[in-house]
């Protein structure tokens, strides 16, 4: 069976968040209406950072893995329209070492991943413009910019 | 590591001992002895009484405390500036996790059950760090050592585990004594005193069903309680065998038991026997536990009874059980420090025995018999300590080419007591270190995820807590870190019927099977089968695992080598087994001139911690397995 090795692998993922996780971050693969869990698809939750705007902010993140996994990155997207420089407009999130040809590498984690996606989230990288809106405000207008941040922090409030 | 010198591997190597028993205090002393500066001791156990015989790093005032704690007390008085780092904890705890295992040179086990071996046996291998595997059952004993990889893994053999006999064997044609104990405990000690709900087949070969609807063994109201040891007496020794004569087919290449009746045993009579027993009471003061020997007054435990002694103490332990422990009848349950239980199971099995030609043995052996016990050797118990640590220093230095698997002897091979042997290759079909997929025959249209999960993923492959995969579809996970909902719909999908489950699992579909823990994974080929008999209980067959052998699958066990409780007898299975195997044929035939040596080492290890039988799990506690009369089984496989 292909994917064999991404199914592996993914089951490590799985156990090793299940044992130990950051705090107030979720990951879990995609529970179906039948009550199976998909392990190529996980359904993650960022929160944001304390201290920064994204603070407050529960980000809902899908990681979509292929049977290439791990020697393809899983694809990271956030909701359609997300505002953040590096993320497209369909949600797919830019970052290195989610990409293939520069930094990503077989052996990081889930864990690592969205622990770098937090990370990008109040360090945006203005040489990678992914979107034009959030790009164009983070350039150009810093208070604004800031506005739309903290706006979005309170669309996505902490599931309880 | 490439090869330094001794000292200098020893003065870096961080080493993990589990086990703080027999053994471990042997290896631990050896270890800080040999230069050892940073040992970790992993034990759950506390200290017991019964310890301190051999476990001499405990003493009285410490029993009760946890050995692995004490343990490096008592190190740290003589070598008071190395580092012992204890832990009273279980090692299949989730704190002592692969990474936990990675920060080890080496893993030394010293261990008194198949399961925490295993578990440990899978760490080290997830964790790639090497094993030295050790066990000691009264003078033998063995170290083996596995390196991922370059040697065969804890598990890539086959281990025996205690086993119950064909019923044939014990209920018709017993060629050991050992079947005889059985009988007597299983069978009639059981049947006259035990749940009388329980299924019992004692009688399955007398043909009296017809006579009465009515129990034979039932004590009839206002029977007299002589009269009813003699009828069942007469029942089980002359009745039994007279009617199973009547087989013929069955004797045709056996030698054709005695019927017994106690006229033969005791023609002088009982009564005077029982006059002599009351007359016994009378003069000594009522013995606190009631016992035959006592009443009948034989006072030596280590004296084989005639026959007549045999009866008596058979007649005087049946009715001392009506007459002093009636309340009990119904509720008990054979235990080898029950004087009066022992005492009638040995003369029982004596009885059966001479029916059968079969040598007779005294209360002493033959409670060492029905108990499993065999004592513990402090000396094998050193020899092993210091054995594990030459293996450690060889492993630390990546010496591979001189890894050796050592076994020692009760009986000089060669006019040598310790055995060295090479290591075997990996197992490629092994389920724990290979990835050769096993495959489970089983009705998937009416078998349940709990089924497969409890009888074959947690019983047979040893899992604590499976994750089970259809593909890259999860269908059960237990263990922490689970959110409700998940959980809640695992605990759903137990209860479903394979073909129902949310990815199907049909013929040919590959389940895959993984331990949230061990770090153990294995993939399981499904095979769907309508039917099964009744000689697969389970509904369900795996096949290509390596795990523990049951040889006792026929029931006409005629051509198969008789299973016993000798392990020794079990035990050449595996050997079989390690010949057979290609790549696996070594050295061992020719080093080892006898066979039997080797075959009792092999098990002596795991043996003891399965047995449901065995009381006392401490390795070296006085149980474990028993080698059971030696004389008569060498002949039989000197080869």
């Amino acid at each position: 069976m292909s994917g064999g090795i991404a199914r592996g692998r993914l089951a490590e993922e799985r156990k090793a968040w299940r044992k130990n996780h950051p705090h107030g971050f979720v990951a879990r693969p995609e529970t179906l209406a039948d009550g199976s869990a998909n392990l190529m698809v996980w359904n993650c939750t960022i929160p944001g950072k304390q201290g920064t705007d994204w603070e407050g902010g529960y980000y809902p993140l899908t990681l979509h893995f292929s049977e290439d996994y791990p020697s393809k990155p899983p694809k990271c997207k956030f909701p359609q329209g997300f505002f953040h420089p590096n993320v497209y407009p369909s949600g797919t999130v830019c970052l290195s070492i989610l990409n293939e040809d520069s930094g990503w590498r077989p052996a990081i984690t889930v864990k690592q991943i969205l622990v770098g996606i937090q990370d990008l989230l109040d360090q945006p990288n203005p040489a990678d413009p992914a979107q034009t809106d959030g790009y164009h405000l983070f350039i150009q207008d810093q208070v604004e910019y800031k506005r739309r941040v903290r706006l979005q922090a309170k669309q996505y409030p902490a599931l309880v | 590591m490439a090869a330094a010198s001794s000292e200098e591997a020893i003065k870096a190597a961080k080493v993990l001992m589990v086990g703080a028993g027999g053994i471990g205090c042997e290896l631990l002393k050896t270890l800080a002895l040999s230069g050892f500066s940073d040992i970790h001791i992993i034990d759950l156990d506390t200290i017991e009484v019964s310890n301190l015989n051999r476990q001499f790093l405990f003493r009285r005032s410490h029993v009760g405390q946890s050995k692995a704690k004490v343990a490096r007390d008592a190190i740290l008085k003589f070598r008071p500036n190395i580092s012992i780092t204890p832990y009273h904890a279980n090692v299949k705890d989730s704190l002592f996790n692969v990474d936990f295992f990675k920060k080890f040179n080496v893993v030394l086990n010293g261990l008194d059950n198949l399961d925490a071996r295993r578990h440990v046996n899978r760490l080290c291998l997830a964790a790639e760090v090497p094993l030295v595997e050790s066990g000691t059952t009264g003078f033998l004993g063995q170290v083996t050592v596995h390196v991922k990889g370059k040697t065969e893994c804890y598990e890539c053999q086959p281990k025996p585990v205690p086993k119950s006999y064909p019923v044939c064997t014990i209920t018709s044609t017993p060629s050991k004594f050992v079947h005889c104990i059985v009988w007597a405990k299983d069978l009639l000690f059981a049947k006259l005193f035990g749940d009388k709900n329980q299924d019992n087949d004692l009688n399955v070969r007398s043909k009296d069903d017809n006579s009465s609807k009515t129990d034979v063994f039932e004590r009839n109201v206002d029977e007299d309680i002589e009269k009813y040891a003699q009828r069942i007496y007469d029942h089980v020794f002359g009745y039994n065998i007279e009617a199973a004569l009547g087989n013929e087919e069955t004797w045709r290449n056996r030698r054709r038991p005695n019927p017994i009746y106690i006229r033969d045993a005791l023609p002088e009579g009982v009564v005077q026997q029982n006059g002599c027993s009351q007359d016994h009471k009378n003069e000594e003061p009522e013995p606190s536990e009631p016992s035959a020997m006592v009443s009948l007054g034989l006072r030596n435990p280590q004296e084989i009874w005639s026959l007549a002694d045999n009866s008596r103490v058979f007649l005087e332990a049946l009715k001392l059980f009506f007459e002093k422990r009636e309340k009990e009848i119904g509720n008990l349950i054979f235990d080898k420090d029950d004087q009066l239980a022992v005492e009638f199971v040995t003369a029982a099995a004596n009885i059966r025995a001479s029916s059968f030609g079969i040598p007779l043995h005294s209360l002493f052996e033959a409670k060492g018999v029905a108990g499993n016990i065999v004592h513990a050797v402090a000396t094998t118990n050193a020899i092993i300590a210091g054995l594990i640590v030459i293996e450690a220093i060889k492993v630390l230095k990546g010496d591979y080419q001189n890894y050796r698997m050592t076994y020692c002897l009760e009986h000089p091979s060669r006019k040598m007591l310790l055995m060295p042997v090479e290591p075997f290759e990996p197992n490629k079909s092994c389920y724990v270190c290979s990835e050769t997929p096993l495959v489970l025959e089983v009705n998937t249209k009416t078998t349940k995820l709990r089924e497969v999960i409890e009888k074959v993923i947690k019983s047979k492959l040893g899992m604590n807590l499976p994750l089970v995969m259809v593909g890259a579809t999860l269908v059960f996970e237990d263990g922490e870190g689970l959110e409700p909902d998940e959980a809640a719909n695992y605990a759903l999908n137990l209860e479903k019927i394979l073909v129902e489950l949310p990815a199907p699992v049909l013929n040919g579909t590959k389940l895959t099977v993984e331990d949230f823990q061990q770090e153990l994974k294995c993939s399981i080929n499904i095979k769907h089968r309508d039917e099964f008999d009744e000689k697969e209980p389970d509904g369900m067959v795996l096949a290509g695992w390596s795990g523990p052998v049951d040889k006792q699958v026929t029931s006409n066990g005629e051509k198969k080598p008789v299973p016993s409780a000798s392990r020794t007898e079990e035990l050449d299975g595996t050997a079989e087994d390690i010949s057979e195997k290609p790549g696996m044929k070594r050295k061992l035939n020719e080093i080892l001139e006898s066979k039997e040596n080797f075959d009792a080492l092999q098990t002596s290890l795991d043996v003891g911690s399965s047995s449901a039988q065995v009381v006392d799990d401490d390795e070296d506690e006085d149980l474990i397995m028993f080698d059971e009369d030696p004389k008569q089984g060498k002949k039989k496989r000197l080869q």
